[in-house]
């Protein structure tokens, strides 16, 4: 006896060589495992159901569509073979509400599409996910990397300030952005080169440039040669692709942020929620972190130290960076890294096992909630006395009491 | 910006056409997720009614409406398996036309879109999200149907065999098929006409009747739209 088994994500249906229906087993409702059964199915491992199936009518031999369930069909005892499209398949699809109707898998074709809308949405998110899955610590090596080249960055503009002003020591203070410093000298090279189209094209206002071509003409500098020029133009090259290096890689930070951490992203931009992720290790121990961690995740220094000498502990670590934060008055910025880092919890775990982007929902909440403690709490408090004994005792001298903090970087 | 002044019907049915008072007319369809806009497109409200407005230079379907599709096979009711539904763009347009009696299976293999596709299909209870390679459509067949209109566009230099692969397993006999032709993807030293030619000889050695093929520039350089018509298996 030759039987057609279709696999649906409803159930497994057996038909016969004349296209009718012997038997069939249901899947369950349970979206998870319905889900889990369909992903190990590409892999070759029949449905539970066509097993189920299997057992209950016993048949010689199986027809299946999907080639790769063969060699585990033949383990079950019957003869397998595959083709696509068969008897059975096809009139199964062709009128799919209606066998999930009259198998009473469904109760109305609202029902079984309503079902099959949230089994393909479970489907589809899952595979997504391990899609997506490691490359939040492609993003936190990239921000690392930022990181990185910044301190280069500055190390190497320090370097170039004090070799260029030798020549030219007044530069020094008229610009004080790097790359605007080094572009200068890497266009120029020689003081009494730089004109005024040329400070132009580098976008130098005009204000600037006749400071500029002022000071280069009464400058106090030594003069030097053209190798030596050569050799600090090297330098100042390098600090341009290194920005040029570092603008790319923020863009890079930002496509690949907006793919794990649609929610995180959507709560404090790419640059800070690859930072929280750095600091946290991966998406996945972010999401496992309780909201009072995130909360001073990069304090870590100034959070020990208070909990070893009982002192305050720090209201934010990496967060400060968020603008409601650091823009605020000192009183109100502990609330609101609070209500931040509440909201980030949520945007993590969703971004780590669901995939779901409430981004814009968190947002608001959180705006809201700002605007809240910016209203009752407009004004600072009043100091407590408790305060005010402490700092006499530490007038006085006696040890134990807090130390300053800085509990952020 | 301009302001709407009329919306009427068009030929094609729950397809609308918009027309400006600077005289510009653009279709639309109505809004099956009224107050969500999937790719900024702008959103009118009439009579209670919301309409959006289809964008012809992001969507290849609009454009083939355009140019002068004579019949559209995609009305009230219908079922749509969509390959290569990208980030959902023509498949919410699609998803409006159908209305809550007809499905969209969309099926994209790129998980970089599929996130914003996600983000569509959330509102839409006629558009089903499937993340999966439209060149194995044995592993999908667990999730979708039969349908009477299968919906290509997937760029790929194989894709009239994909598709065709395709009919097999879930196109009702006397259904339709809609392609997209992007002649650069399939052969770039080849005039796009020959490619067209190409690929709709190999509709016709599959038992597909090749009711039009239009071209769609402006709206997409080097594109073809394919309409033709199952005659069975």
């Amino acid at each position: 006896m030759k039987v057609y088994i279709v696999e649906h994500a409803i159930g497994s249906f057996a038909y016969d060589e004349q296209g009718k229906l012997i038997d069939f087993v249901l899947s369950s409702k349970d979206l998870g495992k319905v889900v889990d059964s369909l992903l190990d199915n590409e892999k070759g491992i029949p449905l539970p159901t066509t097993i189920e199936l299997i057992q209950k009518i016993k048949p010689e031999e199986v027809v299946v569509e999907n080639e790769a369930e063969i060699p585990n069909l033949q383990q079950l005892g019957v003869k397998a073979s595959y083709e696509i499209h068969n008897l059975g398949s096809r009139i199964f699809r062709e009128s799919l509400p209606k066998i999930a109707i009259e198998t009473k898998f469904a109760s109305s074709e609202n029902d079984l599409y309503s079902f099959l809308y949230e089994v393909s949405f479970e489907y589809t998110r899952r595979k997504l996910r391990t899609a997506a899955s490691k490359r939040d610590l492609l993003a936190i090596q990239a921000i690392r990397a930022i990181d990185d080249i910044d301190k280069t960055i500055n190390l190497f503009s320090e370097r170039l300030r004090e070799w260029y002003s030798i020549h030219f020591p007044e530069l020094n203070k008229l610009v004080e952005d790097h790359e605007l410093y080094a572009s200068i000298v890497s266009k120029f090279g020689h003081r009494d080169e730089i004109t005024n189209t040329g400070l132009d094209e580098i976008g130098v206002n005009k204000d600037l440039s006749t400071k500029i071509l002022d000071a280069s003409k009464k400058s106090i500098g030594a003069d030097i040669t053209d190798v030596d020029i050569r050799s600090i133009k090297m330098l100042s090259d390098t600090i341009l692709e290194l920005f040029r290096i570092r603008s790319e890689l923020t863009d890079y930070v930002e496509s690949v942020m907006k793919e794990v951490a649609p929610n995180v992203t959507a709560l404090v931009g790419p640059t800070l929620g690859a930072r929280l992720l750095s600091l946290a290790g991966s998406l996945e121990d972010l999401a496992k972190m309780p909201a009072s961690t995130i909360q001073v995740l990069g304090a870590e220094k100034a959070l020990f130290r208070a909990l070893r000498k009982g002192g305050k502990p720090p209201k934010h670590g990496v967060i400060f960076q968020y603008p409601a934060i650091h823009t605020s008055p000192r009183w109100q910025r502990g609330k609101i890294a609070r209500a931040l880092a509440a909201k980030l919890a949520i945007a993590a775990r969703i971004d780590a096992f669901s995939g779901r982007f409430i981004g814009d929902k968190l947002n608001e909440e959180l705006k809201k909630r700002i605007e809240e403690i910016k209203t009752k709490y407009a004004q600072p408090p009043p100091r407590k006395p408790q305060e005010q004994k402490r700092k006499e005792e530490e007038r006085k001298g006696k040890k134990g009491g807090r130390e300053k903090r800085k509990g952020r970087r | 910006m301009s302001e709407l002044v009329k919306i009427s019907k068009t030929q094609f049915e729950n397809v609308f056409q918009c027309e400006f008072n600077d005289g510009t007319v653009r279709l639309c369809t109505k809004n099956l997720a009224p107050g969500f806009s999937v790719y900024g497109e702008r959103l009118f409200k009439v009579e209670g009614i919301e309409y959006r407005e289809w964008n012809a230079f992001r969507s290849k379907l609009g454009g083939a409406i355009l140019k002068g599709l004579k019949q559209n096979p995609i009305v009230k009711g219908t079922k749509v398996l969509y390959l290569g539904a990208a980030s959902g763009t023509t498949p919410s347009h699609v998803s409006d036309i159908v209305e809550l009696e007809g499905k969209v299976y969309g099926v994209e293999f790129s998980p970089r879109v599929v996130r914003e596709f996600l983000l569509v299909a959330q509102h839409r209870p006629n558009l089903f999200p499937i993340l999966a390679d439209a060149r194995f459509p044995q592993y999908y067949r667990t999730l979708v149907e039969d349908v009477d209109v299968l919906y290509v566009d997937i760029a790929q230099p194989d894709e009239t065999d994909i598709a065709i692969y395709n009919a097999k397993f879930f196109l009702k006999n006397g259904g339709y098929m809609m392609m997209a032709i992007k002649a650069r993807s399939i052969d770039v030293t080849k005039e796009p006409t020959e490619i067209y030619e190409m690929e709709v000889n190999k509709l016709k050695e599959n038992n597909f009747d090749v009711i039009q093929v239009i071209q769609l520039d402006p709206y997409d350089k080097d594109h073809a739209m394919v309409l033709a018509k199952y005659k069975g298996k």
